[in-house]
Order: C-alpha cells, then sequence, then structure tokens
C-alpha cells in the first residue's frame, strides 16, 4: 500500500503537480485517519493532502481513475468475459477447475507447478496482478512512449512472467491427466481451458502495458500543456490550444497584476504626514505615538494600443488583446486602437465587452473600420497623428502591434517620430522575425529609429517577456 | 497528533461530520466531510477554494456550531496588516494609566538623585506598562489566547497582501506569538483554522503546502435540490427541482458572474414570495436580476430562455401534431421550462 502510494505520487509529480515531500506525509497521515474501504473517501483524503489548485483537479481525478482503478478490475473482466466464452462451448469452469484441483491433490508432491501456472489454476487473480505487475517492472514498461512498443513490452513482459513455461506446465499437466486416465472428451475440454487461459493472460498483460502508456501519454500531455505552449508561435496554434492559451495568458496576468500591487507596497514610505499624524493622535492629546507618513504613489501607466488586425497577424493580434484586456485594471488609462489602412478605436468595447466577445469584435474592426482592405501603416498612423495625438502625454506608452507590411505605401515614418516625441515611450511589437524586418514590402526599418523598444513577439514567453519591461 | 485530550466534542468518522453538519443545515458531501474530518484529525489548517457563494464561510460557521466551539473571524482585506490582525498596544489606555498613576510614579521616583538612577527606577517597572493589560488582542491573537478551542476563520484569505500571507504562515505553523516585551505566547488549545479564497490570487506554495485544500464547486443537482429543501423549507419538491434545473442551464453559460446557491437560495424565497407554483415564463424573465447581477449576463439569460422556450414549444407541438390548440396554448404560457 505505502508503496503505491508513493508510486502515485510520483506519477502525480511526473504530470506536473507539484507535490512536495510534507505533503505526501500528510498524505500518509490522512491515510491513517480513515478507515480505506471507500474509494471516494480515499480519493478525496489523497486530494486534500497532495493537489492544492483547483486547476489540477481535473488532472488528479483522470490520473486517479487510471492508477487506482485497479488493474484488477480489467482482469476480473477478463477472466469472467472467459468464464463466459466457455460456458457458452459447454464448459463448466468451476467444475472442471475442481476436479483439477482433486487431481492435483492425490498427485500432491510430485507436481511443481510454477507460481504463475498455481495462480492461473487456482484463479488467483491478485497474486496474478502481482505477478503481472512484477514482470512489467522488469521489463521496464514504464519506459513507454508510444503505441507501436505496446507490442513490445507486452511480449517482454511475457517474458519476464514465463508465461511460456507456464503453459508447458499446463500442457504437461493436461498429459499427466490423460495418462491418469481421463476421458477424451474431458481432456478435450482441459486443453480448451488451457488455450483460453493463455489467450486471456496475454489479453490482460497487453491491456496492462496499454493502462501504462495511457499514463505516460498523460504526463506528456501535461508537461506540453504547461511548458510548450508559452514558446509556441502563435502563427502555428489550433483551435484547441488557443482555449488552453487563453488559460495561460489569464495566467500570465494575474502574476503581472501581483507584482504591480507589491510594487506598490514598497513605495508607500514617504515624508511625514503632520496633518494625519495629528489627527491620528489626537487621542492622545497630540503626542505623536503614532507616526504617518504620506504615501508616494507611483504612476499606473498608461496605455495607448494601436493593433493591426490585418489577417495575416490575426492570431497575435487575438493574444496581445486578450492580454490588455486582463490587465485593464493594472493601468489607469488604456486605450485601445485597431487599424488596417483605416484606424478606429474600440476602447469602449473593452470596457464593455466580456472578453471574448470584445476580443472578437476588436479583430472584426469593432464596427468602425473596414478590415477587408490591405494593410497601410501609414496612413493609420497618419490618422492617428491627426486625430488622436492629443490623448498622449508623457506618462504615455504607446504600443504598436503590426508586422509592418506596409504593401509598398508611403511609411510617413515621421508621425511615429511626433508620437514619440510626446509619449514615454513607443514599443513596437513584431511578430516577424528581426532578420525579416526591411525586406520585400516590411517598412520596419523605417520606423524602428524612433521606437524605444522593438521587440519580436511571436509566443507567449516573448510577450510576457515586453510586458515585464514595460511596467515594471 | 491529536488535537486536543481534553473533553470536548469531536467528529467521530466521516459519516459523523456529514450528520452534524446536517443537523445544522448544512448538506454536504463526502467530499467536505472527509477533509473537515482530516482536518480536525490531523490539526491541520484547512484553504478552501472556490466560486464564491457556494458556502466556504458558511461550512466554517457550522462546523464551528457542531463542534461547539467559539468562531473567530478575522475578514482579510488590502493593507491588512499584522496590527490588524494579531495585536495592538493600547497607547490611549497607557496614557490614561501614567497620568492617573502620576503620583504612584512620582513616589516611585522620590529619592532619586540622578536622571539615570530615575530612568531605571522607571525602567524597573517597565513590565507594568507593557503587560497583556495593555495589549488589544486582535483576532489571531484572541484565537491563539483563547483557554476553550476555537475556530478561526481567516476570510477571503486572497484579499490580503502577499507580505500578509507569509506573516500568517508562521502563526499557522506553530501556533505561537511573540511580543518583544512580554515573550512568546504559545496556543492553549489548538484552534481549527480555516481560510477561504475566491480565488483572486493564487495562494503561495508555501501556504498551500501547510494547509489541506479543499475545493467546493457548485453542487450536483440533486444536492442542491436537498439544500434547497433544508434552506427553504416551505418550497414545493417540484418547484424546487425547476428551480436547479433552470440553474444549471444557466450555469453553463459564459457569464460574467455565475450565480451560486446563495442565489438559487434567494430565487427560491423571490418565487414564494410572489407565491409562484411552477416556473412560468413570465415570472421566471422578470426575477432573473435576482440571480444574476450584470445586465449583460441577463440578457444572456433571456436568448437562452427564449431558445429553449421555442425549442419546448416546438417538442410540444411535435407531440401534438393535430392537439387542441388551447391545450397547446396553455403549454407554451406556462410549464414549458420544467
Amino acid at each position: 500500500m505505502q508503496k503505491k502510494v508513493i508510486a502515485f505520487t510520483n506519477l502525480l509529480r511526473k504530470s506536473g503537480i507539484r507535490v512536495s515531500v510534507a505533503e505526501g506525509i500528510d498524505a500518509f497521515n490522512a491515510l491513517d485517519e480513515l478507515s480505506l474501504d471507500d474509494r471516494e473517501i480515499f480519493r478525496d483524503a489523497l486530494r486534500t493532502a497532495m493537489v492544492k489548485r483547483g486547476d489540477d483537479i481535473a488532472a488528479y481525478d483522470e490520473l486517479f481513475e487510471l492508477f487506482w482503478s485497479g488493474f484488477y478490475d480489467n482482469l476480473r473482466q477478463a477472466f469472467d468475459q472467459m468464464e463466459g466464452d466457455l460456458g457458452a462451448m459447454g464448459v463448466d469452469l468451476d467444475q472442471i477447475l475442481r476436479q483439477l484441483a482433486e487431481m492435483m491433490k492425490e498427485m500432491d508432491g510430485e507436481l511443481d507447478l510454477s507460481e504463475l501456472a498455481k495462480a492461473l489454476l487456482t484463479q488467483d487473480l491478485s497474486q496474478l496482478e502481482n505477478l503481472i505487475r512484477q514482470a512489467a517492472q522488469e521489463a521496464g514498461t514504464g519506459r513507454i512512449e508510444n503505441m507501436l512498443q505496446v507490442g513490445f513490452f507486452s511480449r517482454r513482459t511475457a517474458e519476464q512472467m514465463g508465461l511460456e513455461g507456464a503453459s508447458q506446465e499446463l500442457e504437461n499437466l493436461v498429459e499427466r491427466m490423460r495418462a491418469m486416465g481421463m476421458g477424451d472428451a474431458q481432456i478435450q475440454q482441459l486443453q480448451e481451458l488451457m488455450r483460453k487461459l493463455m489467450e486471456t493472460v496475454r489479453r490482460t498483460v497487453r491491456t496492462f502495458t496499454e493502462r501504462e502508456l495511457q499514463q505516460q501519454n498523460h504526463n506528456y500531455m501535461e508537461k506540453f500543456r504547461r511548458e510548450m505552449l508559452t514558446e509556441k508561435s502563435f502563427y502555428h496554434l489550433t483551435e484547441d490550444e488557443i482555449a488552453r492559451m487563453r488559460e495561460v495568458v489569464a495566467r500570465l496576468a494575474q502574476r503581472i497584476k501581483n507584482i504591480l500591487s507589491i510594487r506598490k507596497k514598497r513605495l508607500k514610505r514617504g515624508k511625514l504626514d503632520l496633518h494625519q499624524t495629528l489627527r491620528r493622535n489626537m487621542a492622545r492629546g497630540g503626542i505623536p505615538f503614532e507616526v504617518v507618513y504620506k504615501t508616494r504613489r507611483k504612476d499606473r501607466p498608461k496605455l495607448v494600443i494601436l493593433c493591426d488586425v490585418s489577417s495575416s497577424v490575426a492570431n497575435v493580434s487575438r493574444f496581445m488583446l486578450q492580454f490588455m484586456y486582463s490587465l485593464q485594471e493594472a493601468f489607469t488609462k488604456i486605450r485601445c486602437y485597431v487599424f488596417v489602412a483605416e484606424l478606429g478605436e474600440v476602447t469602449s468595447v473593452f470596457q464593455e465587452k466580456d472578453i471574448s466577445a470584445a476580443i472578437e469584435k476588436a479583430l472584426d474592426g469593432g464596427d468602425v473600420i473596414n478590415v477587408y482592405t490591405r494593410s497601410n501603416f501609414g496612413y493609420a498612423f497618419h490618422e492617428f497623428w491627426k486625430n488622436h495625438l492629443a490623448s498622449i502625454d508623457k506618462k504615455t506608452t504607446v504600443m504598436i502591434l503590426g508586422d509592418a507590411r506596409n504593401n509598398y505605401n508611403d511609411a510617413k515614418a515621421w508621425c511615429i517620430r511626433d508620437i514619440q516625441n510626446k509619449a514615454k515611450n513607443v514599443v513596437w511589437l513584431n511578430p516577424e522575425s528581426p532578420s525579416a524586418w526591411g525586406f520585400g514590402d516590411s517598412v520596419m526599418d523605417r520606423y524602428m529609429p524612433y521606437c524605444d523598444i522593438v521587440e519580436e513577439c511571436r509566443n507567449l514567453r516573448q510577450l510576457s517577456k515586453v510586458v515585464d519591461q514595460i511596467i515594471l | 497528533m491529536r488535537v486536543n485530550e481534553r473533553e470536548e466534542a469531536m467528529f467521530k468518522s466521516v459519516q459523523d461530520v456529514i450528520e452534524q453538519l446536517g443537523d445544522q443545515g448544512y448538506i454536504c458531501d463526502k467530499k467536505i466531510a472527509t477533509v473537515v474530518f482530516l482536518a480536525q484529525q490531523l490539526g491541520k489548517p484547512v484553504l478552501v477554494e472556490g466560486p464564491a457563494g457556494v458556502g466556504k464561510t458558511e461550512l466554517a460557521k457550522v462546523v464551528a456550531k457542531a463542534l461547539g466551539r467559539n468562531m473567530i473571524r478575522l475578514q482579510c482585506y488590502e493593507g491588512l496588516d499584522e496590527a490588524k490582525a494579531l495585536y495592538e498596544w493600547e497607547y490611549s489606555k497607557q496614557l490614561l494609566y501614567t497620568q492617573i498613576l502620576k503620583d504612584k510614579v512620582a513616589e516611585t521616583l522620590a529619592g532619586t538623585q540622578t536622571l539615570a538612577e530615575a530612568a531605571d527606577r522607571v525602567g524597573a517597572q517597565d513590565s507594568v506598562f507593557f503587560s497583556s493589560r495593555f495589549i488589544v488582542p486582535r483576532p489571531l491573537m484572541q484565537a491563539i489566547t483563547s483557554e476553550k478551542p476555537t475556530l478561526l476563520l481567516v476570510d477571503e484569505v486572497d484579499k490580503s497582501d502577499p507580505e500578509f500571507e507569509a506573516f500568517l504562515l508562521e502563526v499557522l505553523s506553530d501556533f505561537q506569538v511573540t511580543i518583544p516585551e512580554i515573550g512568546t505566547i504559545v496556543a492553549k488549545s489548538m484552534p481549527l483554522v480555516f481560510l477561504t479564497s475566491n480565488d483572486a490570487r493564487e495562494m503561495s506554495d508555501a501556504l498551500k503546502r501547510r494547509c489541506l485544500h479543499l475545493w467546493i464547486d457548485y453542487p450536483s443537482e440533486e444536492l442542491e435540490v436537498r439544500i434547497l429543501d433544508r434552506k427553504v423549507p416551505n418550497i414545493d419538491k417540484r418547484l424546487a427541482e425547476e428551480v436547479v434545473g433552470l440553474m444549471n442551464r444557466i450555469r453553463a453559460l459564459d457569464l460574467k458572474k455565475t450565480p451560486s446557491i446563495s442565489e438559487t437560495l434567494d430565487w427560491a424565497r423571490a418565487l414564494l414570495a410572489l407565491n409562484a407554483e411552477e416556473l412560468e415564463d413570465q415570472i421566471v424573465s422578470d426575477t432573473l436580476n435576482v440571480i444574476l447581477k450584470y445586465e449583460g449576463d441577463v440578457e444572456k439569460a433571456q436568448n437562452e430562455l427564449a431558445k429553449l422556450i421555442k425549442k419546448r414549444t416546438a417538442e410540444v407541438a411535435a407531440e401534438k401534431p393535430q392537439g387542441a390548440p388551447a391545450a397547446e396554448a396553455s403549454a407554451v404560457k406556462k410549464g414549458i421550462l420544467h
């Protein structure tokens, strides 16, 4: 039992659920306090001690089922099925086994059967389970990685179990029965039984191997979920990944909010606040027992986002917008514009709609611009310069997202220069890799001199790095 | 690792937890009961997480009631600090005492030659002014110094700052407090600790490691009907089932604020107050704002309801292709939602 719990703990760890040693010990303590015959209670007890994040619960439940829904049940099933099959052929398993047992008792001593053969003949399934588990461990089934290896590991497990030997023993046994004068019909039944037994064992070994693969696979999927997603380019996300990516982005945003809150705290101590100090200490006759300091507030940054929503960068824009949406409260003021050629403000959409609706709407031009045209950065920046330059002051960070593929239009880089002059800084995020900047119709090199930060931003890790730079 | 040897109410088993909490009007499943039982047995704090309104705080309250323990509540908020959570010196009282005891102080100081000597004399009396007499115990301190075992509820711990969380850890790990002027105060009896969190931010791993974790989710339909039955005794069984059924449908929508058990209860009470016997469309759309707190959410739910009604109407129509129009009309009018 103890070993099995530890093995389960390891499985959880491998699947990316962090379980500390102390938590493992808690789990054991918890089990001491409970009776273990209730499966639900057992599951909940382990969970409460080891799994501490809401997100992990689903994964835990799945793993628990995989690990604890005993392989024993599978065995039981397989053998029940075998019994049924034999019954259909007119073989009464119970009777035959009883007969066998009796005859074996008669020749007590001369018979030296292996563990496996004994377990099979007595239908001792828990012993059989142990044998399979042991053999699988020796065969290294835990290292299984893909479907193609199922056959290989099943064979190795069977070898380790000495399945061939057992089969031989059983055949010998039948022969001896014949020699002892068992009737032909019965011998045939017996042979049928032995054949079926072997087949069932082979099948269950295979089932075991497949289960092992499932567990390993689960580990792999989890790892992928946690690690790969941050590195994966926004361009190549599948529908499913987009959904999961949302979670990850939300978590990232939360982390940044946390950091901001701590930072606000650290900056709190300022000069002595005489007014507040007097007021607070009035109860003590104006003797300043308690000293109050002025809080120095670090301004939360203002942010203006210009987001290219042309189809070539739509996926990147999606996460960018989601990220900004989640961070709205971290900024005092956030204004969001979208453009392809025309430029329009979608700030109100951000404030009114819930997250997914807002992003879809923004990507669709938010009813203010036509998205079915060819990108023209110069035109868009000029529009911004004409109409919205006033919204920028020295506390504002201007963030531009786009690939700067301008379809050979006029770049109007001077608009960016004017924006930079007014703003705190200008950040350009380009989903293309730097080697492509300035080639073909890319005019990134024209804008670059007027940007404070220019970063490649194609996956979540890069995005979070940039955001760290901006607000921290 | 028994919590306490002294005689006091204890849960005997997981089943016992379910029954005793049930007596207090709190219906819970095995999941919750297991954790509560373990918390008592292992003497570990419980971190209760889950969406708002599923009865996290309530759980702590009924456990306190069931065990006959005094509940001490520490409500967390941004900016909560040690002084407000643990203890504070009562300056004004100290000041008042010095004023009143002025003569006595003068007496003590009588005969001193130098300033240093006087200061030493006063210093020798330090303990008078820095004694537990002048301490205002705040919830954490109360829980620790209480003679009888208590239940400490640290509510909405996610609202507190990360620094406070670190401080809380220290108290929770060994249940003792050090006051520099007085010394270390060790808990006389181990309080049972519940921390609740709405997941506004993720709690630190260190805190989670020290706690048992309980995730309370929206209850299953069957459980919710039982809760409803228990909390709103006058409700008709059928109505309760309808309410819960519709509630689950609404929860499946993508809402800004998903309604939880407390909203279900409110709604049921509202329906009772309106003498509704079943969920008629009109009543439902009139009372939706009891369960949904945002205009956008109400709109979404309305749309969903409209769709549902349409579907049901179509079904009814399909069932009786040539049925009497009157019957059909009445079916459309009410009864459509269950």
